[in-house]
This record gives structure tokens, sequence and C-alpha cells, in this order.
């Protein structure tokens, strides 16, 4: 799991490929794996919900317990969450 | 060193000379003309340049999730929630400078796998894709700056991204997703369940050897199930989504619990009215989110500029969320989101746009008219379009998107043609469609254009400045065959003649079936044409000819691999027309199963995966309430056959023919023999080259069979109007066409002929060994339907158009014809005018088909030796345009070796 905040988690960011984006407030393109500065806005993801939670000892997995299935339906970390209605920041 | 094939045959006094008609000059040359689009799009499109195809789960997790949740529902209904929840999940991103705003998906050029559809490849790969994500953690920010060698291809894992199927970049964090993804479809995918049900035809395991030995290139019920169409945006922009969407529920409420004579699926219309009243719903949500970023980002924009850009685009897409176009401007960016939305609804290649120059008119003509725009903004919003269509991607698998379609989507725009009343159709959006393609000169979308009598010069003459500049369009296609073809294979139907004018290519040279119907725009009535039939290039595809030769010589069984394909026929051919006969007899053996197979798989797909957005657009689903599963289209005999290998298996029964046969030179045993070792030469594979002229002799080569090679070289070779080999693919189209016929889609109509090679000549050529022409294993086939086999069209390109049209070719769909010509061979006006006279002279003998690469020979080495100084370099494949450096090395050797023509 992602321990440090790079510009792939920030809301300014324009995800351009899966490598790099544009920043919407500089207008420059950075890397996805750099790190944040100090205009960080935090980008809604399933990492930062309360409805997720971690599957112990496997990578990059978890369950989504705002979903309606039985056995909860997976979610992974990364995934962006700025659509769901179900988010609820950390 | 070992001897390369050239310069045996140079010693021997045949030399191979490439070029025909004169001599290139030493130096390279680049193109006569080259333009620029605007500043703006310039910027975009340099983004465009360095960007990677990009993939992630986020549209399947929930179309899965959703999906998951319905078991008992009614199929359509179900497919429908599970495709509003997707839609409506989308995460929007818009870019700085975009005019014309939306994406498949989170990324510039993003896709992403849809596991309903075919989940095996991510099965089989699991480990290897688990492993290899796994690996991915440790990578440094500086490895995140190497992009994958092939433009935007994604060849190689490198850093936090994981190459999937040869093509596609992932993240490392979505790869552990995408695997569960696909464990859920397991047994459910239309993969999986129509693979359960083809083994039920008798037979099967033929053709599952004609799979596994490629005589037949892929299946396309589970890989790209629609496509090769023209989509319809008449109804979106008619009524607006919410008028759709009151026209939906009003039929509903008309249709509830009514058979209305048809008692076995009258009553189905409710679902499917309920189906696309959810469609609709998701559609209108992914429309609102992209709304409300637009919005964000204009509550964020410090650029004065930019944040009315942003508030425009807020603006317009709050009104197209629910209303239909005002104006221009609202109305290409509804044709681009709902072309987006169709192809985000399935894998789909070649939906193309069709007649965007009749459709947009009517907006274009009234604010021109009131000066709510100007040509210039115009020009700069086409230049924004051809961008957007570019970026769309295609995610199936390694086989189809590289080994036939070289990463292309065909979304081809046709232009040109006959109005509703017979009058051409060239109009000044028309104009501008062509001028936008030599300003912002991107591979999509391609421009077809629909050759009529009746269209003026002046746009013709355009139409050559923009094959000047190299892009490879417009390919002219014959309009008066294509209405004697669609009146022959959709006549049964309904059409009319005056229906007939409204078709279009779809695909990249696929004739399609198409309808007109009434816009209205402030008080004005323009009949506009758009898509009304099912998918083509569904069926049988690719049936390699050359292939079935070879199983013919020997009694069924592959010489590459060992395996017997075909029953033995156990016959010895005292004649050529007995050969011939046998070749007919594994012909038919082949289509009839694949036809059959593939009816299965499409008999799936439209059970559990049918289009609901995609059938809403099309005539008359919405007014009849029946889906494509039911036949709502208007037209429905759009499955064809699809060969491949055309000119390379009429050159080769030509060598047959006439050394075996006629002049008894050599007897077929001993022609086989050295076929078999390769005529004394090295593999294809072993000398890195799938061209001809760059094979080399094996060292220890007894050379035993130079003189027969020489023989099966200079043996008649079609391109040379000589009537010896010309008069083979003349009996091969009078049996192949009507013979289709003779096998029916699931559709309840008959097959027709389809002639295009995409890019399957280099993947076939490469599991092909030796043939009779002299063409050595593994290089590729001739390209298309109709060019001659790279230098052997020697006596002039008027020679290569009398063979051409030596068939009636309103037999086919199609066929397929390029020409490469040296840029200096028509510069100036003169050289215009000689092109489009070398056209008109094709059409006019029948044709249907013919395009251009003008590009030196010497700029494709030198690309290739290169890459990083080519990146925006474009050349014609076959009906569509790609860049360089994503094409696979088979086909770039193809696209070296074919003949330059110096002068016409």
């Amino acid at each position: 799991m992602t321990t440090k905040l790079n510009h792939r988690d920030c809301a300014n960011f324009a995800p351009v490929d899966v490598t790099k984006g544009i920043c919407h407030l500089t207008k420059d393109i950075v890397l996805a794996d750099t790190e944040q500065c100090a205009d960080f806005a935090r980008l809604p993801k399933c990492l930062n919900c309360k409805e997720f939670a971690c599957t112990p000892g496997v990578s990059h997995m978890g369950q989504c317990n705002a979903s309606a299935h039985e056995p909860k339906f997976f979610a992974y970390p990364e995934m962006a969450a700025v659509t769901c209605d179900r988010y609820a920041a950390l | 060193m070992p001897k390369k094939l050239k310069e045996v045959l140079v010693e021997a006094g045949i030399p191979m000379d490439f070029e025909s008609g004169g001599h290139s000059p030493a130096q390279m040359t680049d193109r006569e003309i080259n333009r620029e689009p605007h500043a703006r799009v310039k910027k975009l499109k340099d983004i465009f340049m360095q960007t990677l195809s990009s993939a992630n789960n986020e549209f399947p997790y929930w179309y899965t999730r959703e999906y998951a949740l319905h078991d008992t529902e009614i199929p359509v209904v179900r497919r429908a929630m599970a495709l509003k929840a997707a839609f409506s999940h989308l995460t929007p991103v818009i870019y700085p400078g975009e005019l014309l705003v939306m994406h498949k998906a989170p990324f510039f050029r993003g896709s992403f796998p849809m596991p309903w559809l075919s989940e095996g490849y991510y099965m089989a790969k699991e480990d290897e894709l688990y492993q290899d994500a796994l690996k991915r953690g440790s990578a440094s920010a500086d490895e995140h700056s190497k992009f994958g060698s092939g433009g935007g291809n994604v060849t190689k894992s490198f850093g936090k991204v994981v190459s999937i199927a040869g093509k596609f970049g992932m993240r490392q964090e979505e790869v552990p997703g995408l695997l569960k993804l696909a464990k859920a479809w397991v047994g459910k995918s239309v993969d999986d369940l129509g693979h359960k049900y083809e083994q039920m035809v008798p037979d099967y395991e033929i053709k599952e050897a004609l799979m596994r030995n490629i005589v037949c290139m892929f299946d396309s019920g589970y890989t790209l199930p629609q496509g090769r169409e023209v989509i319809n945006y008449y109804y979106p922009l008619e009524y607006g989504i919410d008028g759709l969407l009151e026209i939906a529920r009003e039929m509903k409420d008309k249709v509830a619990g009514r058979a209305d004579g048809d008692g076995l699926k009258g009553t189905n219309r409710l679902f499917n009215y309920e189906a696309v009243i959810l469609m609709l719903e998701g559609l209108k949500a992914w429309i609102s989110n992209y709304a409300k970023e637009a919005r964000r980002l204009e509550a964020i924009e410090k650029d004065a500029v930019q944040k009315r850009e942003y508030a425009q685009i807020a603006e317009r897409l709050e009104w197209l969320s629910a209303n239909k176009p005002r104006d221009f401007r609202d109305a290409i960016q509804m044709i681009l989101t709902i072309h987006l939305g169709v192809v985000n609804e399935d894998a789909i290649s070649g939906m193309s746009p069709g007649r965007i120059g009749q459709v947009l008119y009517p907006y274009f003509e009234q604010d021109i008219a009131s000066g709510r725009i100007s040509e210039d903004e115009v020009m700069e919003l086409l230049e924004c379009y051809r961008l957007s269509i570019s970026s769309i991607d295609c995610f199936a698998s390694a086989g189809v998107v590289g080994g036939v379609l070289s990463g292309n989507t065909f979304n081809t725009v046709s232009i040109g043609g006959l109005t509703k009343d017979g009058k051409s159709a060239a109009n000044r959006l028309e104009y501008l469609l062509l001028e936008s393609g030599m300003t912002n000169q991107m591979p999509q979308p391609t421009l077809a254009l629909l050759y009529d009598e009746k269209l003026p010069e002046d746009f013709l003459l355009l139409a050559m400045e923009c094959i000047k500049t190299g892009v490879g369009y417009p390919a002219f296609m014959n309009n008066q065959n294509a209405l004697t073809f669609m009146m022959n294979q959709y006549g049964p139907e309904g059409m009319t003649p005056e229906e007939a004018r409204a078709w279009a290519i779809g695909g990249c040279l696929e004739s399609s079936a198409c309808a007109w119907k009434p816009l209205h725009l402030n008080g004005k009535e323009y009949f506009i044409p758009g898509g009304a039939g099912q998918p083509t290039s569904v069926g049988v595809h690719f049936l390699s000819m050359p292939k079935i030769l070879e199983h013919v010589l020997w009694n069924g069984v592959d010489q590459r691999t060992g395996e017997q394909v075909f029953p033995a026929h156990d016959r010895t051919f005292t004649t050529f027309d007995e050969l011939w006969d046998q070749f007919k007899k594994y012909w038919q053996k082949a289509v009839d199963i694949l036809a059959l197979t593939n009816n299965v798989q499409h008999d799936i797909w439209r059970k559990n995966n049918m289009a609901v957005l995609n059938s809403m657009l099309k005539p008359d689903c919405l007014d009849r309430g029946h889906l494509i599963d039911e036949l709502g289209y208007r037209y429905n005999a759009t499955f064809n056959v699809e060969s491949a290998g055309t000119i390379t298996a009429v050159n080769s029964l030509a060598a047959i023919k006439k050394l075996v046969f006629v002049d008894k030179a050599v007897s077929l045993e001993d022609l086989k023999k050295a076929i078999k070792d390769n005529f004394g030469f090295k593999t294809a594979k072993e000398v890195n080259s799938f061209s001809l002229s760059d094979q080399e002799k094996r060292e220890d080569g007894p050379g035993m069979w130079d003189k027969l090679h020489f023989m099966c070289l200079q043996a008649p070779k079609y391109g040379n109007d000589d009537n010896f080999a010309d008069e083979i693919l003349l009996d091969w189209e009078n049996f192949f066409c009507p013979d289709c016929r003779n096998y029916e889609s699931l559709y309840g109509h008959p097959m027709y002929a389809c002639q295009i090679s995409v890019s399957t000549h280099g993947a076939m050529g490469s599991a092909t060994i030796a043939t009779p022409d002299g063409r050595l294993a593994g290089t590729t086939f001739a390209d298309a339907s109709l060019s001659a086999f790279p230098g052997t069209d020697r006596n002039g390109v008027y020679a290569l158009l009398n063979s051409a049209a030596i068939w009636d070719h309103t037999m086919s769909q199609n066929s397929q014809l390029n020409v490469k010509i040296h840029p200096s061979a028509i510069q100036g006006a003169s050289g215009s005018r000689k092109l489009l006279d070398l056209i008109q002279a094709y059409m006019r003998k029948g044709g249907f088909h013919i395009q251009f690469n003008v590009v030196d020979t010497k700029v494709l080495k030198d690309a290739q030796a290169n890459p990083q100084n080519y990146r925006d370099l474009m050349v014609r494949v076959a009906g569509f345009t790609q860049y360089w450096v994503e094409i696979g090395k088979p086909v770039q050797d193809e696209l070296i070796a074919r003949t330059e023509y110096e002068g016409i």
C-alpha cells in the first residue's frame, strides 16, 4: 500500500497516462510517482474511504463495506472514488 | 556473408527492381505539402505524441460489481444496469486547452478490458502478470520516464507499469484487481460460453485446427463483436437525452404486457425499453460528471481565458446532458460523446462516424450564416475532433490488436457521395474536413471519399492535395459500385435506391448500410445519413488462401506444424482443374465450419451481451422496441466472409498452372520439395526481415533449387495486365463472391464477400511456408486484396489497374488496392491532375477502391533504422493510416518492399 502521497494522489493531477499527468495549477507535465507539492489537494480514492477495508497480507486488495453484496465486493486502495456516492473521507 | 535474394537475382540477370516508371532521386525526398494545426491543437498533439496507451479497471470494476448484484434479472436489463453503473462511475478528466472534452477512460489514450467478453488471456497469464506486478514495487521514480518503444505502445513492462498484450500499460496496483475481475467471469464470458457450445458443431476439431494453424485469424464473437459499421447520431441530435428518455418511457407504457401479434418477442419490448432508459441514465450521469469537473476546474483556474473556456465547457455539458444541440459546438461535442459512449459499451474496432459532413452541416450552415462561428473556428474544432478520435484505443488481445489491427481502430469519416435526391453531397463543411485532415495530420479519422462523377472538380483536386501530404487519405471508393452492392445485399430487407445513397464506409473499407432521417433545426428540415445496419466483418474472418493451397498440395496437412487440418483428399492432380476443384472444396469446408462456430459465439453475445446504446441509436430499434438481438436494426444481412492473401494465392496458382501443367517444366512433387526446403533459403525469422528481397540463402544450401526458384519468380504474375494470371483472379472472384451466399448468419441472412487484409498479410505470412510463386517462408503475403506482390508489377500502374478491374467488383462488399508513389512523381498542379486522372480511370473501369502511400522508400528505411527520429511519420497500411513506429516489423518490411511508382 502507498505510504507517501504522490502527484497521482492529487486532485489537481490530470492523468495523461500510467506514468504522468498534467498539473492543473502549473500546466506542467509531472510524473505520477513523484512527491506531492505544497498545493496538494487529496484525490478521493478507496484508500481514503471509511468504507474500505484492506485484506490482510494481500497487496493492493481489500473490500468495500458499502457494497450490497454478501460477502462484500472487493475493492482496491488505489481506485479513484471521485464519482462514488458512498465515498466517505477518512 | 550469406547472399540475399536480391543479390542472387542480380547475378542471374533478373534484378528485382522495386522502382517502376523511372528512378527516384538519390537523396531522400519529403512530401510536397506540409501544414500545421492551430497552436492549441499543436500543444495537445504534442501531449498525444508522448502518451502511452493506458488502461485501468474502473469501468470493468463497476460493471462487474453491479452485474453480480442482479443474477435473477432479465438479461438485457441486467446488462443495462451494469452499463449504467460503469458509465456513472467513470472518473472525468479534462486537460487544459481542450475544446472538445470527454475520453474513453481517465487517460489521454485510455481504455479498459472487458472480461465479460473474454477473460481467458488474463487467466492464462495470471501468474506472469501477478509476479510482474509484485516485481514493480522497487522501481525508482526515474524509471517512470522511460517510455515503451513503438510510439504509444507499451510493449514491455517498466517502472510501475505492467505491459498487457504488448500494447497497453496498466499500473501495478491495478493488476490484482484485474485478475480478480477476470476470475469473476470464468465460465460466464462470451468466450467461455461460446466455446462450450461451439464444440457441439459437427467437425468442430477442424475449426480448432484452422485456428491453431492460422488458416483463420480470429473469432469475432468475443474479440470485436461490433464495429465495421457506421454509427448513427440522429436520435440524440434530434431529441436530446431527456427527449429520448421521454420517448422510451412513453413507449414502455404502450407496450407493457402487450404481444401485439408477436407471441415470441412482442412482450420483450418492455424489457428493451427499460434497458434503454437505464442506459440513457448512465450516459446522462457520465456527461454530468464531466460538467461537474469542468465547474471544479473553473473554480480553481487562475488564467482568465482558460477559466472562461472551462465555464463554456461546463455550460455546454450541462445543457447536453439533457437537451439537443443548439449550435455547431454543441453538435460536434454531442457526436463525440455519443461515439465514445458506444465504443465504451463493447470491444469495438471500426465504429465509423460516417458522413459527419452531412450530419453536422445543418449546424454549420446556420452558425456561419448568423455569424455565431467562423470557418477558422470550425477548422480548430475539426482539428480537435481528429485528436479525440485518434486517441481512441480498443482493448483486445495481442493477436487482434497487433496482428490484425496494427493498433488502429478504424473510425472512418466518409465524404462526397450523393444526397438523398441524387445530387453531389460535397458541401463546404466537407471541404473543411479535408483541410483539417491536412492541417492536423493524424491517423484518425481516416477519410473515405465516396467517388461519384457528380462530385465537383475542385473538391477532387483538394483531395489530391491531401493525398500528397502523405497521410494516406482520402481513400477513394466507387459510389456507383456501392449502390449496386447495397441494393443486391439489402434490397430484400426493403432498401430503396434513394436509401442506398445514404451508405458510408464502416471500419476501414466495409461498405455499410445507412438510412436518411429528418433533422429539424430552427424550423428547417435536413435529411442526414447515419448507420442503419448491424456490424460487418463479423462471420468468417481472414481465411488464408495461400494456407489452403498448401493444404491442398499436401493432402490436408499443415507443413509448418505437421498437423492434419483438413480431411485427406487422397487425390493426385493430373490437371490444373482438379487442383483448383480441390482448392474450392477445402475453402468451402473451412467457411462452413467457421460460419457455424461464429454463429454460436455471436448468439451467446446477443443473448447476454447485446448492444443497448448502439442499438438505441440505430433505426428502427427505438421505434420498434427491439434491439440488435431481436433484429431491431433496419438492415441485418451484414455478416460476411473475409479472404486474405488473395494475390499470393493467385500468383501461386498461376505458377503451378504454367510450370507444372502447361509447360511441364517441373513435376508437382519436385515443386513441393523445393517449397518445403524454402528454395534453399533461411527462414524470415532467422533473417529478421519479412520482406522477400532481404531473404538470405543458407550457406550450406544445395543450390539445387536455384533454377526452379527463378522460374517460379518469373512465372506470370498478377498486376501486369497479363491474362494468364489475371484470369485466375477472375475465376476465383466468380467462385468466391457467389459462394458466400451459401452460408447463413445467425440472423438468417446470406453472407457476402469482404476483401480486405488489414494487417493479416503480415501475421499470416509469417506462419506460412514458401509458396509456388517464389515467395519464401515467413515473408508477408501481398497486401490488401488487389495490390500486386512487391516488385512483380512491372508494366506500369495502368497495367495494374487493368488487372485489378478484370472482375465485377459490385459482387463484393469491397476490394482493396494500395499503390505506393514517390512524392516526385506527382509534384505540382500537373502531378495532382495526373493522380486524379489515374483514380478516375480506375473508377470508370469498375474498380471499387484505391489509395496511395506518397512516400520515398528511403525515408521508410531510415525510419526503420532510426525510429526515434520519426515519431510522427504516418503511412497507409491497408484501409487505415498508422504511425510508422506503432506498426509491427513484418508490415514495416512489406511497406518498404512495395513497388514504388516513380512516374504515372
